[in-house]
């Protein structure tokens, strides 16, 4: 667990400083476009590539502390207090108790489907987030189980790292967007009537352009690279252990896997959530290559395991509690 | 002939820091697992303090519809002191293992009282104490954990060669001894 804890604190380190640099390069990519347009020399590509390096320091900084709140906003989440909430409440801080953390934060995002996610930069300052659908469909065992998963990324240090990637990562894909935008569909028209030269920039920033489309599959990789999916297979069992009881989990991914679709999510903040918010049919093209979840089968089975199949639902008697409710 | 003598006190005077890095680590171990379960039962005492506070109220809420049912409050009420008055962990898990059993004793008593069941505080009282009773729980299993981390990690080598050197000595787990859980339930009528 500890080791888990560093490499989570080493990634987030490194995605910190990947993005720094990749602003950093923007700036000065943006300083030498100026300079060669206006005819400048030589100061402005300088001058754009520190002032973007400030700026990405300061944004690193924000998202160090703000991040668990812009997560939490993207995602449309409310908190709830013990009165709103009893049962939800009640739940979350002897869990929390049980895993030896301070009571993190309870919101509720107002939704059918049945999902949940953990955010926060550190155990101190988390949040556990359950949709509406999660916390009606589920039996206190089943709902005990799914915090307990939650909590125990928090405990990993998942959440700071979650919230990080999702910020900086989408943050450079907006600014690749607007790059995209102004220089090749918009500022690269206009160049070409008025200034001399435009014609070979034209090119260049198509290139630049065709670069950015490309990174998409990198920021993709990134992605990937820092949520692995062996971390969600870690979260199941420390939370198994968290509750004494894995066919809590177990039976509760079974139900969450009819019907885990939360409209707010998007690609960004896809990896954080329990099961994967768009189901089964996702908005990604080559989802495969874009999972950040493992097989909810394979997570099922290995809880199956660990349970010595006691408690386990069967199938049909899944089906009859959501039926009832 | 430099070289003979050096190599080997070089090699020993490795060996001992390598054992004194090792040693403080275990040391350090052993009193970061120590500090946990302090932790630990400070998180049962916060726990164990709410159920104290709400148990008064409770009482008096049940005298106002239940009166004659002077034996069992008393009882919860000698419980509810001993757990306060307790110094040991022994003396506090039998206090709080009586106080769960009396509290239990007490709401299988108010279902005999349909106006006291209807009381909106009481049932308010009723869900605090179940949430605090499931918290108590967790906070006890979460000390209980620590403590066998501990106790293993004291008893076992390494940490056995310190445990006798600095006084580390086992602690006690946290206890659950429902009688109703162990031998057949008294049932009178």
């Amino acid at each position: 667990m500890f080791e888990n804890i560093a490499s989570n604190r080493r990634k987030t380190v490194f995605i910190i400083i990947l993005f720094i640099v990749f602003i950093a390069a923007l700036g000065y990519a943006v300083g030498i476009y100026i300079d060669y347009r206006f005819g400048i020399s030589g100061a402005y590509s300088i001058l754009f590539m520190i002032f973007a390096l400030i700026i990405a320091v300061a944004v690193s900084f924000g998202s160090y502390y703000y991040s668990d709140r812009i997560v939490l906003g993207l995602t449309g989440a409310r908190q709830v207090s013990r009165q709103e909430e009893p049962r939800v409440y009640y739940m979350v801080e002897g869990l929390s108790i049980a895993a030896g953390l301070p009571m993190p934060k309870v919101y509720i995002v107002e939704e059918a489907g049945m999902n949940a996610f953990a955010t926060g930069r550190n155990p101190q300052n988390s949040a556990v987030a359950l949709t509406r659908g999660l916390v009606n469909n589920l039996d206190d065992l089943e709902l005990k189980g799914v915090i307990a998963h939650e909590l125990s990324h928090i405990k990993n240090y998942d959440i700071l790292l979650g919230a990080i990637v999702i910020v900086l990562v989408g943050m450079v894909t907006i600014i690749s967007n607007i790059i995209l935008r102004t220089f090749i569909f918009g500022g690269g028209r206009r160049s070409s009537s008025r200034s001399s030269g435009g014609g070979l920039f034209n090119i260049i920033f198509l290139a630049a352009g065709l670069v950015l489309i490309l990174l998409s599959p990198i920021i993709a990789a990134i992605i990937r690279f820092a949520v692995s999916r062996q971390r969600e297979y870690l979260a199941d069992s420390n939370g198994a252990l968290i509750t004494r009881y894995p066919a809590g989990l177990s039976n509760a991914l079974k139900k969450i896997s009819a019907y885990s679709e939360v409209m707010t999510a998007n690609n960004a903040t896809e990896h954080m959530f329990i099961a994967s918010p768009f189901g089964k049919n996702t908005k990604v093209a080559f989802s495969g290559l874009f999972n950040t979840h493992p097989p909810v089968a394979e997570r099922i089975k290995r809880l199956e395991q660990m349970s010595l199949r006691i408690g386990i639902k069967s199938d049909s008697e899944i089906i009859s509690d959501m039926k009832l409710k | 002939m430099l070289a003979a003598i050096l190599i080997p006190v070089i090699l020993v005077v490795v060996a001992i820091v390598i054992l004194i890095i090792a040693a403080i680590a275990v040391y350090n171990g052993i009193i970061t697992l120590r500090n946990r379960i302090d932790n630990a039962w400070s998180q049962i005492d916060v726990q164990l303090r709410k159920r104290y506070d709400l148990i008064p109220n409770l009482v008096e809420t049940v005298k106002g519809y239940a009166a004659h049912e002077r034996e069992t409050l008393e009882k919860v009420i000698q419980a509810r002191g001993m757990g306060i008055d307790a110094k040991t962990v022994q003396e506090q898990s039998k206090a709080e293992n009586m106080i769960t059993s009396t509290l239990k004793t007490l709401f299988a008593v108010s279902e005999q009282y349909p106006n006291l069941k209807a009381d909106q505080h009481f049932t308010q009282l009723m869900q605090e104490l179940n949430g605090i009773e499931s918290n108590i729980a967790f906070a006890r299993q979460f000390y209980n954990d620590s403590v066998l981390q501990y106790n293993t990690k004291i008893q076992t080598f390494p940490g056995n060669i310190f445990a006798g050197r600095f006084n580390f000595t086992p602690r006690q787990y946290f206890e659950i001894e429902e009688p109703a859980a162990r031998g057949p339930v008294k049932v009178q009528f």
